[in-house]
């Protein structure tokens, strides 16, 4: 529905900056070698803390991306699958004893459910209808968990034991979870590379580029559009039980916040929707600089970061719209025309 | 039946008051085609200047109504001309991500400069209330619930009748069209984003002595105001007054009935409701929302 990203250009055997769909480039070698020795580098525990959320943050904003960017399934109510997850494995923890290693799937597959029916029934949405729509249905599992408290706590909040074990998925060392996080990381850039390499990842981009098209050739918008929103619901519902065994206490109004939606569809904006690289970049960028902020002016100015990200999200949008995957590939392309 | 009666009646006049706090939005969005998510914070500086004027100059936030309508008028043109303007042809994602970067900016400034307290006005009439019949009010509900009523009467007279009103509905209906018979269109869009945002302003003074101020209030009433302009059709100024004495209704009963915090539930399933089965809204055009009219 919205216009293509801007991306890479088809010339093979050039030097290339970014990957294109399909291939491998040596631009994500260099950022996974990176991304391993910030798990293994002995980083003081506040580094390490960065380190995890932003490797969190790539995860859930490539999520996002599978129906935000390929789709073009823009939601603003993402929160609520990252909610729906956290809950289900803690409480299914908590209460019956089940393993956060198994109850993240469970939790999961609810996410998938939710995402599914919500995106069959708003099927005939476009546009703001179907931004506004996402966005009131998160607000309904918001309100539903906050007052359901003898299931969810409550407003109160639901706290994990801190009882370090591998069955607990509990860890004492800040290094297993980097490790852990880099893994659901990687897991989702793997799923994005393959979907938009594949048949059905084209699927995607028809319908979203062109639907009476895309119909027209024999792809079907609907089933393409729920199978991303489905896959994309489910990976984020992993992603707020990792969070859930990582903090270790959930409340509505933080896990299933219309903020927190909002912060999964601006990384992806700010990085560069609908590729694969722009959510990883948006994290990257996005997540270390604002809990740098957050660390230097924490109390003297409250809000200050979160005023400085609102600031270069607007002349982001007006002036990069590809985000920085896109001016990155701009400044290569620069670059090789520069030298003979 | 007297306690249905004084909740249906109650739900009513702040139902108005929502439905005045939309109609800017629905101005914008019918004109434009674009949604405004800093319409909450436009909402939230414009109730702290009303704040400002009675904490400071001790003026009541109705008369602070001179002030802060055309300072917000102007507020209006400075974002249209730096935002929206240079967004309108590009894809709509472009304006959502740009006026909810401008939301998150103005939300956090707020907080830094005049901290998350929250802030209010003390009762201007003496807290008395009205009696009609069998039923009571506040004076406050009352002016704001007549003040909703007179704008949108008032701005559908100008609609109809002003050359202002049919070059707007030119522009909507056709903006080429309405460009090659000599309608400054790109004017038309400045003045309808400015004047939906002085609306604002209206609301902003008439609800500040009924509700308190602080950084994030906009979130809470932002997602009223787009649950009122969709369920009143997109864009459909009488729809809207409807939309909002729905919600204010379908809010004071089940908070009544049910639970107050399942009051805000409601309407937000509400709202999905006719977004599923109605999605032109109680009183828009048929396939307005399924057309893509924005892309």
């Amino acid at each position: 529905m919205d216009a293509a990203p801007p991306r890479a250009k088809q010339r093979s055997g050039r030097w290339r900056l970014l990957p294109e769909r399909g291939t491998v480039s040596l631009f994500e070698l260099v950022l996974l070698a990176v991304c391993v020795a910030l798990v293994a580098a002995p980083l003081p525990q506040y580094l390490q803390d960065v380190v995890i959320q932003t490797f969190l943050w790539a995860g859930l904003a490539l999520a996002w991306n599978i129906a935000g960017g390929f789709a073009g399934l823009i939601s603003f109510g993402h929160a609520a699958f990252f909610g729906i997850g956290a809950y289900t494995s803690s409480i299914l923890a908590a209460n019956y004893g089940l393993t956060p290693w198994i109850g993240l799937w469970i939790g999961g597959v609810l996410s998938t459910a939710f995402g599914a029916v919500l995106t069959l029934v708003c099927a005939r949405l476009r546009g703001p209808f179907f931004i506004l729509s996402t966005l009131a249905a998160a607000e309904v599992v918001r309100i539903a968990a906050l007052n359901w408290a003898t299931l969810t706590g409550g407003a109160e909040g639901f706290s994990i034991l801190p009882i370090a074990s591998i069955a607990n998925m509990v860890f004492e060392s800040k290094t297993t979870y980097a490790a852990l996080m880099l893994g659901y990381f990687l897991l989702i850039y793997a799923i994005t590379k393959t979907v938009e390499g594949s048949r059905y990842g084209y699927y995607l981009f028809a319908a979203r580029d062109d639907e009476e098209a895309a119909s027209a050739a024999g792809v079907n918008p609907l089933l393409a559009r729920t199978g991303a929103m489905s896959l994309s619901a489910f990976l984020a519902g992993i992603g707020g039980s990792l969070f859930a065994q990582y903090f270790l206490f959930l409340d509505p109004t933080h896990v299933i916040s219309p903020e927190l939606s909002f912060q999964f569809a601006l990384l992806p904006a700010l990085g560069g929707l609908g590729t694969a690289i722009g959510p990883v970049l948006g994290s990257f960028v996005i997540t270390p600089l604002s809990e740098m902020l957050r660390s230097y002016f924490g109390g003297a100015a409250a809000g200050l970061h979160l005023a400085i990200y609102g600031g270069v999200l607007v002349v982001v949008m007006l002036y990069i719209p590809s985000g920085i995957a896109g001016a990155l590939q701009r400044l290569a392309e620069h670059r090789r025309k520069g030298t003979p | 039946m007297t306690t249905v009666g004084q909740l249906v009646f109650s739900g009513m006049l702040i139902g108005g008051i929502y439905a005045l706090m939309s109609i800017g939005l629905t101005l914008i969005f019918g004109v434009l085609r674009i949604v405004n998510f800093a319409h909450g914070e436009f909402l939230m500086i414009a109730m702290y200047g009303a704040w400002a004027m009675t904490r400071y100059l001790g003026l009541n936030p109705y008369y602070s109504i001179v002030a802060i309508v055309p300072a917000m008028f102007l507020f209006g043109v400075v974002v249209h001309r730096l935002i929206v303007m240079p967004a309108l042809d590009k894809p709509h994602l472009v304006v959502v991500f740009a006026t909810m970067g401008l939301s998150i900016l103005m939300q956090n400034v707020a907080l830094m400069v005049l901290s998350a307290d929250l802030q209010d006005v003390p009762p201007i009439l003496g807290g008395r209330s009205f009696t009609f019949g069998p039923f009571y009010a506040k004076p406050e509900l009352l002016i704001g619930f007549a003040v909703a009523v007179a704008c949108t009467l008032g701005l559908r007279f100008m609609l109809q009748a002003t050359y202002l009103g049919k070059a707007i509905r030119a522009t909507v209906q056709d903006g080429e069209a309405a460009q090659l018979m000599g309608v400054p269109v790109p004017r038309i869009f400045l003045i309808t984003f400015a004047a939906g945002s002085a609306l604002v302003g209206l609301s902003a003074c008439v609800m500040m002595p009924l509700f308190s101020v602080f950084p994030t209030v906009g979130l809470n009433f932002v997602l009223i105001a787009f649950v009122i302009v969709v369920l009143g059709g997109m864009g459909s100024i009488e729809g809207a007054l409807l939309g909002g004495i729905c919600i204010g209704i379908v809010q004071s009963l089940s908070s009544y009935y049910i639970a107050p915090a399942f009051g805000q539930m409601f309407f937000f399933m509400l709202f999905l409701l006719v977004m599923i089965f109605r999605p032109a809204g109680l009183l828009g055009r048929k396939g307005e929302a399924t057309l893509g009219i924005n892309d």
